[in-house]
């Protein structure tokens, strides 16, 4: 049968015991074991090719652009897996029929178990690594969903987490070793890989990739460190626990070592890594397998154990030792299975897995303990068993083996794990079924029906089979080898034979089973010393890491995320900060190529009265009007330094728009507090203070920096000041830049100036309507009012200037096109000399006298700035192109008519507009506030005969 | 010849004069009461924009005398925002409904929000670029303050704003300067001027502040401070639309401007990509796994995602952007699910963003918490999920451009990532038993989480083809 129905088979019988849930618990587990037995034979008609050695491929491009194509290959290896994991899973299909009760949901038990099951073939038929990662992966999603199908029970929830966080960070790791190895070897195709053995273990990456793959294999098949995971994953039903924890997932990691044996093994990093993960398994999981009382627990860590000792024969490097891993997977699987389908079984009719609560079950369960005994005799190493010709090739090898240059380090070790393993197998059959019967049983005991025992006697049969007559697996096993060898080592010669003669092996297994006998003897003072013995508890210590874990994240996200803005400020100012210092230092600095200016007096002392402003500003910045007189300083003196660096027009602009702007501000500061209140304390202040300096610090030497040295490239006012006249009709070029270069900005601008006036006058409107204005209706104003609202020297000066300024506004507007000035600065003193005669004549006054509404004036300006841009369209030219022409009307001087003017007048429109509108919004606030207002323009009028004040009226007239 | 221009402008131009035309339409007449025919209308309006893209879009076309660009790159991101920003208008309509916050407004601004994305993805010039971008900020700003009521809301948009505006401010900053030393704003001039292999200095220093402020709308380390309190406060749909089509669109946009305006000086940017990226990744993982709020963590993975991309994005290869569009489409799609679930969480009608609060969820809705553990598994990048296979695009990327420590750290922290990811799943498979939460009626949400659930499991075959799609669109921004 081709491969790929072999592999799709079992995902696409996914599909059928959801659907057969209806018809029956039979018919589910009957389909699902139809689907498996499919796939095994299909696996089997590739048998014949297999023997002659052939590796069989089958190929489909999947996506090739990122290398990854459904490549299967079926070679010895492959097989063997494949046998395994489809051979044990009919057998478990079987099983799980009888073992499940009414109220478990069989559908979706067997399609998780199938899902599983095509998972495990494609990663071992699989010929890319990305497929097998892909496939490997699988295999975790399934067996969470397996390990979780118990639901209900509380000690399987800590498991599965345990399980799902250990193997599948461990795959994702695995990913980041897989992909250096394809790109290595130039192909993600094993069949590439396999060939380049040479050029991978002279890559530099070696290493890493070798550690990455080896933490996927590791975490998979429980090796040291990561062993903990594997006994509590065991809250599963025993069905899944006999396949994945002891038959195939587990092997997985095993299985992948192998594979990639021929490319990564022989080298000093595996041999150490391997060798040692597995002899540390090997022991450490039989001791603990002696010690546990639960059934399914103490298979678990022997199952540890066992991967221990097929990990260290993998890492041995050499052939021998692949071979006895070869064999012992095989002999594993059969009696672990068996032996977990026995603890099945038991759990199942005495409802206690705990060994403390058995014995004597050999007379109530005879069928069970038959099977159960010689399972586990084998896994102890009790010769005519096949686990016993394992044990003793890896005893074999383990006297062969040096590591860390002594050489009694590996048999020392792996006889005494053979000891321990012999003793928990001991203890399994000894406290399970020997001793009186007891009464206190949870439930009746009995053998069960042939539907749970027949799966595990199979087994069973096999090894005795196989520990009877070795011979008889001797060339399957030496076909298995020959393809993990591959073409790096030649395959041993050694036989498989019960007696090999007195070799050192032989004398070691004796001395560890008779050591295990002893040890039985003396097992409950050693329990005793053992749990009064203090030691590190696996999920104690994960859950440590992961509380551990959290714990620092947390430690390290809150305090840079904690929500307040001004530390992101400060951790975004200083990180700009140590960046540029970086590349400060790390980069090479020009010398200065100009020179460094004396400064005289004038302009020290400007300087200082600035720093000064600033740093009061800092200080007092808490009583708001103070700050806003300080912020005046300051934009008094930029406004200077314009002019000092000879700029009026931004001079001209920076004061009228600092004007206008204090104006605005002291308007709104009405309706505000007084002092800003405090609220961070010193530290934070002190920090704030330093992250300030720093900053500053920082921009002053950039700034230095760039002013002691010319400019990169030309700058752009070159053309600015080549084209001024040229093009736009005008020797300002900064008006020309306004009005003609950048006009469409300019035009941009006045609209959104409007738009903000408009919103601003529309948010008023709306707080009028709302609840602010029963607010404003009780304020009190928390100071004193002044008693003369409007200063009669005030009203008069004001008056008398106006004309002046409007004419002041005319000559600038006028004149802006070639000497400083233009429409905007224009705009802004006309704005000036209406806001005076609001400030000093009153709000009602003024308007009165006003006759066109503001939003008429916005939009007149941007309407004639518009039609301006678009008159040029009529002579064919873009949007805002600008013309100019010379006229003379007698008897005037000739003049320049510019079209840029016509676009000025717009933007002097606009501004004033947006000023007015937006002074006029915050008046209507205080209007709304009852502040008191007068009906006439001065308090005191000389040529009016006021009637007395009311406060004052009745008490003066009674007097 | 303005005829032409505005040919190929015209899926702009339908969606911006709707919105506007909607907007006037609702103000006077029903108001807020059309908001649930609007939502669908403009969700409709959307997905036939997109297919109509899709479907008849062909070949390069350059409107405004090279402003706009109308090539496969801006065809592709264009049709996954546009289907994007549907099926989160769509599917958070519901929750709008349940608490009172049917403003019509809601999916005008997000179609306007579209328009600018789609003008994004299309800029050839850093006007064209800058208006799209605040197009699109502007409207977010509004929607991520929507519910005004709340404060929780109204600060995110504020915060929203505030940094939004200051990057808005670094990249007209660097807009400027590249303009200083390019002299034109056009791409096409400024690859010219910025030449092969090294970038003279002045435009290095604008492609660094364009780059900075791009990073901060992708939300990339370390100018990803708002992410997780925007999306926290904001209402969840609003949350979910920030975490799909937007980041579309800044992604498409960051590629755009660095392969048409910088092309040949792929080194420069490649390395502070890079540094972005493996800032990103790692920050995005390690951050998340201590939070408790999904809608917190779910900033912190998309933070580690965008990560991801920016690592296609920094091989300035072609195979790059094309592992960049697929991973950016797959996460689009995967987070659309993923806050699909995240709208369905409620408790006595009240919306519920705990993690814990999923405990046993699997027990009381199995079909969602199934679809959920899917989308996790996809989002943490397990093999076969589709989420996956965008991983592996950008790791092969980055790997085959020389930066193999790159590929070696985003795999370390996407292991780092699995564990938050598998947290949630634990959490809804074996959490402690407890208060369940609550059924919830919104049909639309569920078949949007089944659906792409859906898609990460049957996406496995063939990507839905977005392989070939996306090759053809990195094709047509890298020459």
């Amino acid at each position: 049968m081709s491969l790929f129905f072999i592999v799709a088979l079992p995902f696409f019988g996914a599909l059928l015991p959801g659907l057969m849930n209806a018809a029956g618990r039979s018919a589910c587990a009957g389909v699902t074991f139809t689907v498996s037995l499919a796939a095994f034979i299909g696996l089997l008609t590739n048998l014949p090719s297999v023997l002659a050695g052939d590796v069989l491929t089958a190929r489909i491009d999947w996506m090739p652009s990122l290398g990854l194509n459904f490549t299967l290959m079926l070679d010895g290896l492959g097989f063997f897996f494949a046998f395994l994991i489809l051979g044990i899973g009919l057998l478990i299909i079987a099983y799980a029929r009888h073992y499940l009760s009414r109220d478990d949901n069989m559908g979706e038990f067997f399609t998780y178990l199938l899902l599983f099951q095509g998972a495990m073939v494609g990663i071992v038929l699989s010929d890319n690594i990305l497929l097998l990662l892909v496939f490997w992966e699988l295999t975790s999603l399934s067996s969470f969903l397996l390990i979780g199908y118990w639901k209900h029970l509380p000690e399987g929830r800590q498991g599965a987490r345990m399980a799902l966080a250990v193997t599948g960070m461990g795959g994702l790791a695995m990913i980041a070793g897989m992909l250096m190895l394809g790109q290595i070897a130039g192909s993600y195709d094993l069949s590439v890989i396999l060939e380049n053995r040479a050029l991978i273990q002279t890559d530099p990456l070696y290493t890493p990739a070798l550690v990455l793959i080896l933490l996927g294999c590791f975490t998979k098949s429980a090796q040291f460190p990561f062993h903990f995971w594997l006994p509590h994953a065991m809250a599963a039903p025993t069905p899944v626990s006999a396949y994945l924890h002891s038959a195939t997932m587990v092997k997985a990691g095993i299985f992948l070592m192998a594979r990639m044996w021929p490319v990564l093994s022989g080298t000093p990093e595996w041999f150490v890594i391997v060798t040692t993960a597995g002899l540390v398994t090997m022991v450490l999981g039989a001791v603990i397998a002696l010690f546990k009382h639960d059934l399914k627990a103490l298979l678990a860590f022997s199952t540890v154990s066992h991967l221990g000792l097929i990990t260290m024969l993998l890492g041995t490097g050499t052939a021998f030792g692949a071979m006895a891993a070869m064999f012992h997977i095989l002999n594993h699987a059969t009696f672990k299975a068996a032996l977990f389908m026995s603890a099945g079984i038991i759990d199942h009719e005495t409802h206690t897995r705990d060994i403390r609560r058995l014995g004597g079950l050999r007379r109530l369960m005879p069928v069970t303990f038959v099977i159960a005994t010689l399972a586990a005799l084998s896994m102890a190493g009790i010769p005519f068993l096949n686990g016993f010709l394992s044990k003793e090739m890896m005893l074999e090898e383990a006297t062969h083996t040096v590591l860390f240059g002594t050489p009694w380090l590996v048999p020392a070790l792996a006889i005494s794990g053979s000891l321990f393993s012999a003793a928990y197998c001991f203890r399994l059959i000894g406290h399970t079924f020997f001793g009186p019967v007891r009464d206190d049983y949870p439930s009746n005991p009995h053998d069960p029906g042939p539907g749970l025992w027949l799966p595990p006697s199979i087994l069973v049969t096999l090894v005795v089979v196989i520990g009877m007559a070795p011979f008889l697996a001797e060339p399957f096993v030496k076909l298995v080898t020959a393809s993990v060898l591959g073409n790096a080592a030649e395959l041993p010669k050694a036989y498989f034979k019960i007696w090999h003669g007195l070799v050192p092996a032989l004398f070691m297994s004796v001395a560890a089973v008779v050591g295990g006998l002893l040890v039985m003897v003396v097992f409950t003072p050693l329990l005793r010393l053992w749990e009064t013995t203090p030691r590190p508890e696996a999920k104690a210590i994960f859950d440590a890491l992961v509380a551990t874990a959290v714990r620092l994240a947390r430690g390290l996200i809150l305090p840079l995320h904690n929500g307040a803005f001004t530390r992101y400020a400060a951790i975004g100012a200083i990180t700009i900060v140590a960046a540029g210092f970086h590349a400060w230092k790390t980069g090479t600095v020009a010398p200065p190529t100009r020179e460094v200016q004396a400064a005289g007096p004038v302009l020290v002392a400007g300087w200082l009265m600035l720093v000064a402003a600033t740093g009061g500003l800092v200080f007092m910045h808490r009583n708001r009007f103070f700050s806003l007189i300080l912020i005046g300083i300051v934009g008094l003196m930029v406004s200077i330094g314009f002019i000092f660096f000879s700029a009026p027009d931004l001079a001209m602009t920076q004061f009228t728009v600092e004007v206008v702007t204090i104006i605005l501000l002291l308007l709104a500061l009405n309706f505000l507090p007084k002092r800003t209140p405090m609220e961070s304390s010193v530290l934070r202040r002190v920090r704030d203070a330093g992250v300030a300096a720093i900053g500053g610090l920082a921009t002053f030497t950039l700034a230095y920096h760039y002013l002691l040295r010319d400019a990169v490239g030309t700058p752009i006012s070159e053309f600015h000041l080549a084209n001024s006249y040229k093009g736009g009709g005008g020797t300002n070029v900064v008006n020309v830049i306004l009005v003609d270069f950048r006009g469409f900005d300019t035009y941009g601008e006045i609209i959104v100036l409007g738009i903000a006036a408009l919103l601003i006058y529309a948010l008023t409107e709306t707080l009028l309507g709302g609840r602010v204005r029963a607010r404003l209706l009780n304020r009190k104003p928390d100071q004193q009012r002044a008693g003369e609202m409007h200063p009669m020297m005030m009203v008069v000066l004001t008056r008398v200037i106006m004309p002046l300024v409007l004419m002041v506004g005319f000559y600038i507007f006028l004149r802006g096109h070639n000497e400083p000035g233009g429409g905007f600065i224009a705009g802004l003193i006309v704005s000036i000399a209406v806001v005076m005669q609001y400030m000093a004549s009153g709000f009602a006054w003024a308007s009165a006298r006003l006759k066109y509404p503001y939003h008429g004036v916005i939009g007149a300006g941007v309407l004639i700035a518009g039609l301006t841009g678009i008159g040029s369209w009529f002579v064919g030219k873009p949007f805002l192109t600008s013309d100019f022409t010379y006229v003379r009307i007698p008897p005037f001087e000739k003049f320049e008519l510019a079209t840029a003017a016509l676009f000025d007048l717009g933007v002097f429109l606009a501004v004033v507009g947006a000023v007015m509108l937006s002074l006029e919004s915050f008046s209507r606030l205080a209007r709304r506030a009852h502040m008191p207002e007068s009906e006439h323009p001065m308090d005191i009028d000389p040529s009016r005969d006021d009637p007395p004040h009311l406060e004052t009226g009745p008490a003066r007239e009674g007097a | 010849m303005i005829q032409a221009d505005l040919n190929i402008i015209l899926p702009e131009i339908v969606l911006a004069l709707y919105a506007m035309g909607a907007l006037v339409a609702a103000v006077y007449t029903g108001k807020d009461r059309f908001a649930g025919a609007l939502i669908w209308l403009t969700a409709g309006l959307m997905a036939v924009l997109a297919a109509w893209i899709g479907i008849t879009g062909e070949g390069t076309n350059v409107a405004f005398g090279g402003m706009f660009h109308d090539d496969g790159f801006a065809r592709f991101a264009k049709v996954a925002i546009l289907l994007s920003g549907a099926a989160v208008l769509v599917m958070g309509q519901d929750f709008m409904a349940k608490r009172d916050m049917m403003k019509f407004e809601y999916p005008i601004l997000v179609a306007l929000s579209a328009v600018g994305m789609m003008m994004m993805v299309s800029a050839g010039d850093l006007m064209a670029l800058y208006m799209g971008l605040e197009l699109q900020s502007l409207s977010l700003y509004v929607v991520a303050a929507m519910r005004r009521d709340s404060v929780r809301s109204t600060e995110a948009g504020l915060k929203y704003f505030v940094l939004g505006a200051l990057s808005s401010g670094l990249l007209l900053y660097g807009a400027s300067l590249v303009y200083g030393y390019a002299g034109t704003t056009l791409f096409s001039g400024i690859i010219a001027a910025a030449g092969e292999g090294q970038a003279p200095l002045g435009l290095l220093f604008g492609l660094v502040f364009v780059m900075a402020g791009l990073a901060f709308k992708v939300s990339a380390v370390p100018f990803h401070m708002w992410t997780p309190d925007v999306y926290e406060g904001s209402p969840t749909p609003v949350t979910a639309f920030f975490a799909t089509a937007p980041k579309m669109a800044a992604m498409g946009l960051l590629a755009r401007v660095l392969h048409d305006a910088f092309g040949g000086v792929s080194a420069d940017w490649g390395q502070v990509l890079a540094l972005l990226s493996l800032l990103s990744m790692f920050l995005g993982a390690v951050a998340a796994i201590g939070q408790t709020n999904i809608k917190r963590l779910m900033a912190y993975s998309s933070i580690a995602h965008m990560g991801y991309a920016l690592m296609g994005l920094a091989a300035g290869t072609a195979f790059g952007v094309q592992a960049m569009l697929v991973y950016m489409a797959i996460y689009v799609t995967m987070n659309v699910g993923t806050f699909a679930f995240i709208l369905s969480m409620e408790r006595d009608g009240q919306p519920v963003t705990d993690i814990a609060s999923l405990n046993q969820y699997a027990k009381a809705f199995p079909g969602r918490a199934l679809a959920m553990l899917v989308l996790l598994f996809s989002l943490a990048g397990v093999p076969p999920l589709v989420g996956f296979f965008g991983k592996l695009y950008v790791l092969r990327a980055a790997y085959e451009a020389g930066l193999a420590w790159l590929a070696v750290a985003g795999v370390i922290a996407s292991v780092i990532g699995a564990f938050y990811y598998l947290r949630i799943v634990y959490f809804m498979y074996f959490g402690e038993e407890g208060e369940t939460l609550d059924r919830g009626t919104a049909p639309v949400s569920l078949v949007f989480l089944m659906a792409s659930a859906v898609i990460m499991v049957v996406g496995v075959v063939n990507l839905f083809g977005i392989e070939t799609a996306a090759q053809a669109a990195a094709a047509a921004l890298v020459n």
